[in-house]
């Protein structure tokens, strides 16, 4: 395998002292850790970083690191270690890696997989969590609902990390919010022996309606209007989550309006939100001569100045 | 069907992450989460949603080795963002309904 140069990878002579590389890891850490760096290489790069910092931070490791090194030109890109090597550290306790399926094979080669003992250690070789995406419709939140969701999920088998794809249904619960999470135990990864599965998390995403904006608990329908029916007032038919709605828009309505229909809006797990129709005025595109002579008609008789704020 | 699980217990939450209960509680006295039940702390319960930040804030404490109160600020800057963001996609799509 490829010998990794940890002092590279954190961008430090071999010389540097333990100051140096600390100030160097962080760096790197706060750059490339994936909580704040959303890029897609981002995460790996991290990994990388902090294996490296994981073995040098440590006098005794960094020690035995240093040791190999010194082979390192010689084997090229076949790197093993001397046979009979063993390596005196111990990676038990806190301070050990939270990623999964962690470090590398040139780190497992020197260290003989102690990370991956304390991370059994600690955590019992439970399967892995998952988390994926679950887009739900608006009127799916209504009432319960059974979806299907397709995933895929790593497993190890003898060794060899592999993906199988699984398929389940979920009970949506009533009153979903965009951005929840639901957790859905031992759905996760595979346990490894008698170790429980991990769980799967779905997280919430409402998607967008083509009438219906989300405020919250509330809904929004734009409804447009012509300019004489916003000036005379009338009844209009709205449509709802849940079936059509008769509104009486009064007479003078001004675009950017907004009328309150009562418990037609989101079902959440303390009531029902609101629908508020929010008016909009609409220009016809073109108007024959017959509309023009009444346009003009009305511009003679209205009497309004829309721009009398503007001083002269 | 499965059964959706809304909440988490201490233990489990322990268990899975592979920490002890003492680092759930600073994580709590830094008001990074709160359980939704239980009055002593073995009885503890948390929202799933919890869960994820929580995750956030033990990674974050470990890899940029930060102490509990720089984490508590860097977590809250990130809830604050995400919901500017997202407000800013609802705005963005109740803007265009009138532009359209």
């Amino acid at each position: 395998m490829e010998f990794k140069d940890y002092y590279q990878i954190l961008g430090v002579p071999p010389e540097a002292d333990s100051k140096v590389i600390k100030t160097a890891y962080r760096k790197l850490a706060r750059k490339y850790h994936p909580d704040m760096n959303p890029d897609k290489g981002a995460e790996d790069k991290f990994k990388e970083v902090a294996e490296a910092y994981e073995v040098l931070k440590d006098a005794g490791r960094r020690a035995e690191y240093d040791e190999l090194r010194q082979y390192r030109d010689r084997a090229g890109s076949n790197f093993e270690p001397p046979p009979g090597w063993r390596s005196s550290s111990d990676f038990g306790g806190a301070g050990s890696r939270h990623f999964e399926g962690d470090f590398s094979d040139f780190f497992n080669s020197i260290f003989s997989g102690a990370g991956a003992e304390s991370r059994q250690q600690r955590s019992g070789l439970r399967g892995q969590d998952a988390e994926i995406e679950m887009p739900v419709f608006l009127e799916e939140t209504l009432a319960e609902t059974s979806k299907l969701v397709e995933y895929l999920i790593p497993v190890y088998e003898n060794g060899q990390l592999s993906e199988i794809k699984k398929s389940l249904k979920v009970k949506i619960p009533l009153g979903v919010v965009d951005g929840e999470r639901i957790r859905l135990k031992g759905q996760g990864g595979a346990g490894q022996g008698n170790a429980p599965n991990g769980d799967l998390y779905l997280h919430i995403r409402l998607v967008p309606h083509p009438l219906f904006d989300v405020e919250g608990h509330n809904l929004v329908v734009t409804v447009p209007l012509t300019p004489w029916e916003a000036a005379l007032g009338m009844k209009v038919t709205v449509p709802t989550l849940s079936g059509r709605i008769h509104l009486t828009i009064a007479p003078n309505s001004q675009t950017g309006q907004r009328l309150r229909i009562k418990g037609k809006g989101l079902a959440t797990k303390s009531g029902t939100g609101d629908l508020y129709a929010l008016l909009k005025v609409v220009m016809p595109p073109s108007a024959n001569d017959e509309v023009k002579a009444l346009w003009l008609s009305l511009s003679e008789s209205a009497n309004f100045d829309p721009r009398a704020q503007w001083s002269n | 069907m499965t059964d959706v699980v809304l909440r988490i217990s201490l233990h489990e939450l322990c268990q899975y992450e592979g920490v002890n209960e003492q680092l759930i509680v600073e994580v709590v006295d830094h008001g990074i989460a709160q359980p939704v039940a239980g009055s002593s702390v073995v009885d503890w319960v948390f929202e799933t949603t919890s869960v994820y930040w929580l995750r956030k804030a033990v990674r974050l404490h470990h890899d940029l080795e930060i102490d509990w109160i720089a984490v508590a600020m860097v977590i809250d800057l990130l809830q604050k963002n995400e919901a500017l963001q997202k407000q800013n996609q609802c705005f963005e799509r109740q803007l265009k309904r009138f532009l359209d």
